[in-house]
C-alpha cells in the first residue's frame, strides 16, 4: 500500500502553489525563537513573514539572498577586518530574512534603554564632579580608583546638560525563556548605525512585497536626529554650528560608518592632521579657504588617541590641544572623553543599583547575573564553574579576548583561570546565556542562529532610540559569537505593530 | 571644504579620465591595426610609449607582443598607469570622499572596479576586446555625467574638473605625440596611410566627427593638429581643457596665483603657429607644454591643497 501511494503518479501536484519551507523543518530546540513559539507556530507579529517563507521556494530566497549581496557589493557596504595580515575590505554580511520585535514590547524596551542611559549619564557626571555615589558607598571607591578607562585629566568637567555619553550602544540578548537582558552598554564609540541603516535600505530593495503586510516602524531618521542632537552641544550660539566627524581613517574598521554619518548629516569627515587648536584654545580645520571653526566634533576615535598632548603622546591620530579645547568649553565633543568609565564590565555589575540611585526606579530591562571575578566568593564561583560560563575582560570590546565556556577546550580554559587569578580585577563572568534564534538563510535551508540585537540610544537636551537597531546573528551552527570581526552576519530589524492594520 | 578632502577629489577627476582615456586609447590602436596592412602597421609598443610604461613593462613580461601589452595596460595592478591602476585608485579616491558625493556615482564607480577586476584576471583577446573597452569608456562617461546632475556644482565639483581638465589635456599631449611618431615601414609605403594615422589620433580623442564639422577640410597634419591644440570648442583639444581650468578655478576662492599661472599658459598655446610643428620641433613643443601642466597643477596645489597647512 504505501509503496503504491509513493509510486503512483499525482499529476496535479506540480499544478499546486510551488512548495516551499517546510516549518516542521525547522527546530530551534531549547532556544527561544523570535519568530515561532515552541509549538512551531508564527507568533502575532511574525505571520506574514512565516507565511511568505512558507510559499517560497528556497531557490526564490536564495535567488533573494544573492540580489542582496550584490546590492551590498554595489553599494560598497563594507567592513575592515584587522586580522588577517593585512586590512580587507569585507563585504558586510546580511541575511534577508528579518528579525521582527512587537511593538508594545519595543515600547517597554525603549523605555528600560532610556532609564538606563540617564541613570549612567547622572553617574558619569558625579564620578567627575562630586563622587556622592562613592560617598554613600553604593559603588566601592577602589572600583574606581583602579579602572583604566577613570580619567583623573576629567575631574571637574562639566559638560553641557551634564551629558558625557551621548551616542550609547547597548547589546540586548534574549534567554530561553524569553527575558530579554542588558548584556553590555558602550558608551565610548559605539558602532554599526550605518549597518542597521543599510540593512533597511537593502531588504526594502529586494523583499518589497513584505512591506506591504507590515507596518514596520522606519529607521532613516536616525542621521537628522543625531544631526539634531550634536547641535545642540555648539557652544556658540551661531545658527549653523560647524559639525564634524572625527574618523581615524580611511584603515580603520568602521571607517565605512564614519563616511556614511558624515554623508546623511552634511558634515565633514575629519581625520586628527585636519584639526588645529589655535593658540585661542579654538579648534580649527583646515579648508581650502584656510582655518575655519569647528564647533562640535563627533569622534569616532578612542580617548586614548585622542590628543597626544594628554593621552598617548605618541598618537598621530588625534589633534594636539583638543582636550584643552574641550575643557575650556569651545568645542563640543561626542561622546566626551571618559565616559568609559561607565561601560567598564565591572562598572555593569552596578547599573541596578546605580538606576536605584539617582532615578529612584527599578531597572525595566534587567542585567545577565555576573560575578566579579575581584571578590573572592565570586571568583572561586567562576573558577568552579568556568565551562559554563563567558569570561569578559574589563575593558575589551568586539568580542576580542574573551572566554566562552561551553565552547572552549580544557587547555582554554586553564589559560583563563591563570589570567583570572593574575589580575582579578580585569574579569567578569556571566552564566552562558542560551540567546535566543531566528530563522537564518544558511545555504540551501532556513536554520536557526543565535542572534542579539544593539539599540541606539542618543541623549542631549532630550533622548532618542533608535526604533530596533542592528540584530547580529552568529552564522556558524551553533555559535554564540555574533560579532562581525568574528565572523557574525546581521538581520534588518523590525518593529512592527500588531494592532495598526 | 577641507584641503585633504579637495586633494581627493581633485585626483578622483584625474583618475577617472584617466581611466576612460587609457581604454580609449587601448580600442583605438586596436582599431588603427585592424584597418592598415601588416606591413607598415603601429607597433604595439607605442601604447607603453604613450603611457610612459616601457621600462616597467620590460621588467616584468618580457615580450613585447599584443597579447602581453594589452593585458599589462589593461589588468596589471604592478603597472601604475594600467587602466585597473587607475580605477582603483579613482574608487579608492571616491571611497574616502564618499561622505561628499551622491551615493548613485559611488555605487556606479564601485560596480565599474568589480567588474573590471574580474576582467582583468583574464586576456582581452580581439573578440571582446571592443565590448569590454567600450563599457568602460561609457561607464565613465556616465559617472562623470551623474556627477554633473546630481551633484552641488561647489567647490568640491570645481576640484574634480580640474583634475578631469588637467589630466585631459595631458593625455592629448601624450597621444599627439605618440602618434607623430609615425608610421613604421619607408616612406613611399607608408604616405597612403597618413590619413588613416591621423583619423586614428582624430578618433582616439572621440574627434573625428567634431573636427569635421568644425573643421570642413580634409584631414591634414597641420589641421588635425590646430584643432586638437588649439580648439576652444572642441571639449578634448587642450585649449578648450585650457579655458575649463581657468573657469573652475574662477569659481575657487583665493584664486590669484593659480590663475596667473594658468594665463601664462594659456598665452604660450595661444602663440604657437601649427603650421611650422612636425617632427622633432612637435616633440619638443609637446615635451614643452607638458612641463607647462606640471606647473598648473603644482599651482593647483600650493593656491588651495597645501593652503591649510601654510596659514
Amino acid at each position: 500500500m504505501v509503496q503504491a501511494k509513493i509510486k503512483s503518479p499525482q499529476p496535479y501536484a506540480r499544478s499546486k502553489p510551488r512548495s516551499g519551507f517546510d516549518w516542521s523543518q525547522y527546530r530551534p530546540g531549547e532556544f527561544y525563537d523570535e519568530i515561532v513559539t515552541r509549538s512551531g507556530k508564527a507568533r502575532p507579529a511574525t505571520r506574514s513573514l512565516v507565511e511568505f517563507i512558507r510559499k517560497q521556494s528556497i531557490k526564490h530566497l536564495v535567488s533573494r539572498q544573492q540580489a542582496a549581496d550584490l546590492a551590498i557589493q554595489e553599494m560598497g557596504v563594507s567592513f575592515t577586518v584587522y586580522s588577517e595580515g593585512q586590512n580587507i575590505d569585507r563585504a558586510w554580511p546580511m541575511d534577508i530574512i528579518p528579525r521582527i520585535i512587537p511593538l508594545q514590547e519595543w515600547r517597554m524596551l525603549e523605555q528600560g534603554l532610556v532609564q538606563r542611559l540617564t541613570a549612567l549619564n547622572m553617574f558619569i557626571d558625579d564620578i567627575y564632579n562630586k563622587q556622592q555615589i562613592l560617598k554613600d558607598k553604593v559603588v566601592p571607591q577602589e572600583i574606581i580608583d583602579s579602572s583604566p578607562e577613570f580619567l583623573k585629566q576629567c575631574v571637574g568637567a562639566k559638560p553641557r546638560y551634564g551629558v558625557w555619553s551621548h551616542i550609547c550602544g547597548s547589546d540586548l540578548v534574549r534567554d530561553s525563556d524569553g527575558t530579554v537582558y542588558v548584556l553590555e552598554d558602550n558608551l565610548r564609540v559605539p558602532s554599526g548605525v550605518s549597518y542597521m541603516l543599510e540593512n533597511r535600505a537593502i531588504s526594502k530593495r529586494v523583499l518589497p512585497q513584505l512591506f506591504d503586510r507590515n507596518s514596520i516602524q522606519p529607521v532613516a531618521d536616525y542621521p537628522s536626529q543625531l544631526f539634531d542632537m550634536l547641535a545642540s552641544l555648539s557652544p556658540r550660539a551661531v545658527k549653523h554650528p560647524e559639525i564634524v566627524v572625527m574618523t581615524p581613517g580611511v584603515f580603520n574598521s568602521a571607517y565605512f560608518e564614519h563616511a556614511y554619518l558624515a554623508q546623511r548629516m552634511g558634515a565633514e569627515l575629519v581625520e586628527g592632521a585636519d584639526l588645529v587648536v589655535g593658540s585661542d584654545d579654538k579648534v580649527y580645520m583646515k579648508t581650502i579657504r584656510g582655518l575655519s571653526q569647528v564647533d562640535v566634533v563627533y569622534r569616532r576615535i578612542n580617548d586614548d588617541y585622542l590628543d597626544p598632548e594628554v593621552f598617548r603622546p605618541e598618537s598621530t591620530l588625534g589633534t594636539p590641544g583638543l582636550f584643552r579645547a574641550w575643557r575650556k568649553g569651545n568645542v563640543g565633543l561626542a561622546n566626551a572623553p571618559g565616559a568609559g568609565v561607565a561601560d567598564d564590565k565591572v562598572i555593569y555589575t552596578f547599573v541596578p543599583a546605580i538606576i536605584k540611585y539617582y532615578l529612584d526606579q527599578d531597572p525595566i530591562i534587567p542585567n545577565v547575573p555576573s560575578f566579579l571575578c575581584v571578590n573572592s566568593k565570586h571568583r572561586k564561583h567562576v573558577l568552579e564553574n568556568l565551562a559554563s560560563m563567558v569570561v569578559k575582560p574589563a575593558n575589551e570590546s568586539g568580542g576580542y579576548g574573551m572566554l566562552v565556556g561551553p565552547a572552549s577546550t580544557r587547555k582554554e580554559r586553564a589559560l583563563f583561570a591563570e589570567l583570572i587569578k593574575k589580575n582579578p580585577r580585569n574579569y567578569m563572568a556571566q552564566p552562558a546565556l542560551k540567546l535566543s534564534t531566528a530563522p537564518t538563510l544558511c545555504g540551501n535551508n532556513v536554520e536557526p542562529r543565535h542572534l542579539d540585537l544593539r539599540p541606539f540610544i542618543l541623549q542631549g537636551k532630550s533622548h532618542y532610540v533608535t526604533p530596533g537597531g542592528l540584530t547580529r546573528v552568529a552564522l556558524r551552527k551553533g555559535s554564540l559569537v555574533v560579532n562581525s570581526s568574528q565572523g557574525g552576519g546581521s538581520k534588518d530589524t523590525w518593529i512592527v505593530d500588531t494592532e495598526a492594520r | 571644504m577641507l584641503a585633504r578632502t579637495a586633494e581627493r577629489v581633485y585626483w578622483l577627476g584625474r583618475f577617472l579620465e584617466r581611466t576612460e582615456n587609457t581604454a580609449r586609447l587601448i580600442l583605438v590602436r586596436h582599431h588603427a591595426i585592424l584597418d592598415l596592412p601588416r606591413e607598415v602597421q603601429p607597433s604595439w609598443d607605442l601604447l607603453l610609449h604613450v603611457l610612459g610604461a616601457e621600462q616597467g613593462f620590460a621588467a616584468l613580461r618580457g615580450v613585447a607582443n599584443e597579447k602581453n601589452i594589452i593585458s599589462y595596460v589593461f589588468g596589471e595592478r604592478e603597472n601604475p598607469s594600467s587602466i585597473i591602476s587607475s580605477l582603483t585608485a579613482a574608487r579608492e579616491n571616491m571611497r574616502t570622499t564618499r561622505e561628499i558625493m551622491p551615493s548613485e556615482t559611488w555605487e556606479r564607480i564601485n560596480s565599474l572596479y568589480l567588474s573590471v577586476a574580474r576582467r582583468s584576471q583574464k586576456d582581452l583577446p580581439r573578440g571582446v576586446r571592443h565590448a569590454v573597452l567600450n563599457s568602460i569608456v561609457q561607464s565613465c562617461q556616465q559617472i562623470t555625467g551623474m556627477l554633473a546632475g546630481t551633484m552641488n556644482q561647489d567647490a568640491a565639483y570645481q576640484f574634480i574638473r580640474l583634475g578631469r581638465n588637467l589630466e585631459r589635456a595631458d593625455m592629448s599631449t601624450r597621444i599627439i605625440d605618440a602618434a607623430s611618431a609615425g608610421l613604421m615601414g619607408k616612406a613611399e609605403d607608408v604616405s597612403p596611410y597618413r590619413n588613416v594615422l591621423w583619423i586614428s589620433v582624430l578618433q582616439s580623442l572621440s574627434a573625428y566627427q567634431m573636427y569635421r564639422l568644425n573643421v570642413q577640410r580634409n584631414v591634414s597634419p597641420e589641421d588635425v593638429l590646430e584643432f586638437l591644440f588649439q580648439s576652444t570648442v572642441f571639449p578634448r583639444s587642450i585649449g578648450h581643457c585650457l579655458q575649463e581650468l581657468k573657469h573652475s578655478m574662477h569659481l575657487l576662492p583665493d584664486h590669484k596665483p593659480a590663475l596667473k599661472v594658468m594665463e601664462r599658459v594659456q598665452a604660450r598655446l595661444a602663440a604657437t603657429d601649427c603650421n611650422g610643428l612636425s617632427g622633432d620641433a612637435l616633440h619638443e613643443f609637446i615635451d614643452e607644454l607638458q612641463v607647462e601642466l606640471e606647473a598648473v597643477h603644482d599651482a593647483i596645489v600650493s593656491t588651495w591643497i597645501a593652503q591649510g597647512e601654510r596659514r
